[in-house]
């Protein structure tokens, strides 16, 4: 095998698709000169499952089951933006307690979501105690989940026109002691992120983004509030239960990685505070409402705020049971300029964490474009994806 | 010295055998010891030996673009000279197997070879995690190399010999070098730390950037046997810090509990800190540690024009 020469003095460190830093395929090219990054190249595409596709040849209900599909750390949320959209153009509103319910696991999966991504940023950063500490209390949220769902991962608390599960006072109170002890742990790790000296060495400064920027890349949720940019769908366009429980925004204006790190541990006690005041104040009532099995024919648009941030769906019905088009975008997709045009300049020791900062989920955002040419057809059929073929590039 | 005693001298005790046996030992209650601090359950005793085994059962690949007798000879050389420095040092709280004026030094030396064998076997591949790996590696070596020395001369100075087996009778004999000399210890100890890329030093070999730095095209034999020369300077840089430092070792008894106590705290420091960048590595060493080891001195020297 002959070695190929590459560009002389431009030295590329190519980071994935397979590379211990990461934990779904991405590829990353970083040009460096000795440490320092001088360029930063982001290519996706590694995983991309054809859900959207799927999503047409299936009825509403079982898309629900795959949407929850779409991401394994935030499933409950991707299901519950796909409900509410179907919900709002079958003219349905799920019951009072189904909603509560509805915003009381997404709560809890934004716990159990910040705290791994806790993890993950601080193994990163070479930091592997805090990553076994954060990681050893996760599982409290995880037990809580189950305990609620019979599920750690895929609770699929959601149906169309409700939830499928009521929370009694037995798990009320197992709840509460969870969350007690998880906001105890979590006071721990604020005092541990804002005061550790080498930690703060390796994030303070690192990745600094202005408001301005952000709001030009169209960054989203935590990433974006720790620029100083108010963008919170609850806050913005509150759903479910969240106009009956207004949340207070978390900002930072630090936009450093030091500012990422305390936005997310704040809005972890404001997802206890929710849970807690949710739990005090659960609506009585049904579970769910009757569904009509076909959905009349329109367009919806439905937006939820996912852990990482702006979640939007695109559905629209033909007025059968099957919708004609199911659109998602998840919000690592708007988080990804971000990386690249704040990488420059950086050393390449702050790469891993700079990309973790932003806590992307990479098979959620992958999707495929299509480049049509002048008299191909613009419809694909299911088996032409599954085959290969026609001419796709993801 | 017989031919015989001289073979049994390099093969079982203190060289050969028995080196690597300590090393795989230390190693295990290394791994154990922070994953217990990081709340982990950690491996078994037997797995440093297990994992060494498999390696050496493993395919040794070497890859397109290596000068082939380096890439086979670095690994063999690293770990021929940890052994090899093994021989001057107090091991097991014994006398020294070899012993000569400057010996001190010559130890340093041959533990810094390993150093530069892991560097030189980065540079010497293609891929660019090994290049970059290799040149944090000897980086680190021209940053802490410096520091860790004249922490290690403090003690020299005071018992008025570089010959490690008259160091550590005379710190036998005295009070304790880390009350008379607590900044010199520290810097040894981090020194260690920084010479063996432990945590927070781990930035030559860090997973989450550079795959495993130097080391990334080794597998197999090439891998096991710098695995190996890791542990035995571990057991070695160990070995001389407690004779240096805390009070010297007379007996196997005193050996154990005192390289122990060290590598507990190496073992806690190792889970406390973020990973350093290579700059913040190097800023350390030369902006603190270096000026540091350089006060100590000092203060020996007056206390002994004094005394």
């Amino acid at each position: 095998m002959e070695i190929k020469k590459v560009d002389e003095g431009k030295f590329v460190v190519p980071i994935g698709p397979q590379h211990p830093a990461l934990k779904e395929p991405g590829h990353f090219e970083f040009t460096v000169d000795g440490e320092i990054v001088m360029d930063a190249k982001v290519r996706l595409g590694f995983v991309h499952r054809g859900i959207e596709k799927m999503a047409e040849q299936r009825t509403y209900t079982r898309d629900l089951y795959l949407m929850e599909r779409v991401c394994g750390i935030c499933s409950h949320v991707h299901g519950t933006a796909f409900t509410l959209g179907v919900e709002k153009l079958a003219g349905v509103t799920a019951p009072p307690r189904a909603q509560a319910i509805r915003v009381i696991i997404a709560e809890l999966e934004r716990i159990h979501s910040h705290l791994l991504w806790l993890g993950v940023a601080a193994h990163e950063g070479g930091f592997d105690t805090l990553f076994m500490y954060s990681w050893r209390d996760r599982e409290t949220v995880m037990d809580l989940l189950e305990l609620l769902s019979g599920n750690r991962v895929h609770y699929s608390a959601n149906v169309l026109g409700g939830v499928k599960f009521d929370i009694n006072p037995v798990q009320t109170d197992q709840i509460r002691r969870g969350v007690d002890y998880l906001e105890e742990r979590t006071q721990f790790y604020q005092k541990v992120v804002t005061t550790d000296n080498t930690f703060l060495g390796r994030t303070r400064g690192v990745g600094y983004m202005s408001r301005e920027q952000a709001e030009l890349q169209g960054a989203v949720g935590p990433t974006a509030r720790a620029s100083g940019v108010t963008r919170d769908v609850r806050v913005d366009a509150p759903y479910s239960f969240y106009p009956q429980t207004p949340v207070q925004i978390v900002l930072d204006d630090g936009g450093d990685l030091t500012a990422r790190f305390i936005v997310r541990i704040k809005e972890l006690f404001e997802a206890y505070r929710l849970v807690r005041l949710l739990l005090d104040n659960l609506p009585e009532g049904e579970l769910a409402t009757r569904m009509p099995r076909r959905i009349p024919a329109g367009e919806v648009i439905s937006r939820v705020e996912a852990p990482r941030g702006e979640l939007m769906y695109f559905i629209r019905s033909n007025g059968t049971d099957m919708p004609e088009r199911v659109k998602i975008r998840t919000p690592s997709l708007c988080n990804w300029g971000t990386i690249t045009s704040t990488a420059v300049g950086l050393k390449l020791a702050d790469m891993p964490m700079l990309l973790a900062g932003i806590d992307p989920c990479f098979s959620c955002n992958d999707r495929m474009i299509r480049v049509r040419r002048a008299g191909e057809p613009g419809v694909m059929t299911w088996d032409q994806i599954k085959a290969g073929k026609g001419g796709w590039s993801v | 010295m017989s031919a015989a005693q001289a073979w049994l001298t390099l093969l079982v005790f203190p060289g050969g055998f028995f080196l690597l046996a300590t090393g795989l030992l230390y190693e295990f209650i290394d791994r154990k010891l922070v994953a217990r601090y990081q709340n982990r359950v950690g491996p078994r005793w037997f797995q440093p030996l297990a994992d060494v085994v498999k390696l050496l059962a493993k395919e040794e690949i070497i890859p397109t673009g290596v000068e082939k007798t380096l890439f086979i000879g670095l690994p063999i050389v690293g770990l021929a000279g940890a052994l090899t420095a093994a021989l001057y040092v107090p091991i097991a709280g014994l006398p020294p197997a070899f012993s000569f004026r400057g010996d001190l030094i010559v130890t340093l030396y041959l533990l810094s070879l390993m150093t530069l064998c892991l560097g030189l076997s980065g540079a010497n591949t293609v891929n660019r995690f090994s290049i970059i790996g290799a040149t944090r590696t000897l980086t680190q070596l021209f940053s802490y190399e410096a520091p860790f020395l004249l922490a290690l001369l403090g003690p020299a100075l005071s018992a008025d010999s570089w010959q490690i087996g008259q160091i550590n009778d005379y710190a036998i004999n005295n009070l304790w070098m880390i009350v008379t000399q607590p900044i010199g210890f520290l810097v040894a100890l981090v020194g260690l730390m920084g010479k063996l890329e432990l945590p927070p030093f781990d930035a030559p070999e860090a997973e989450t950037e550079i795959v495993s730095g130097a080391l990334t095209e080794y597998s197999g034999r090439g891998l096991a046997l710098f695995r190996l020369g890791k542990d035995v300077e571990l057991v070695i840089g160990l070995t001389l810090i407690s004779a240096l430092y805390l009070g010297g070792l007379a007996n196997p008894l005193e050996f154990l509990l005192k390289t122990l106590c060290v590598l507990l705290v190496m073992a806690g420091l190792q889970s406390l800190f973020a990973r350093l960048r290579i700059d913040q590595t190097v800023g350390l060493w030369w902006r603190i540690g270096a000026l540091l080891a350089l006060l100590q001195l000092l203060a020996i020297t007056i206390g002994k024009v004094l005394l």
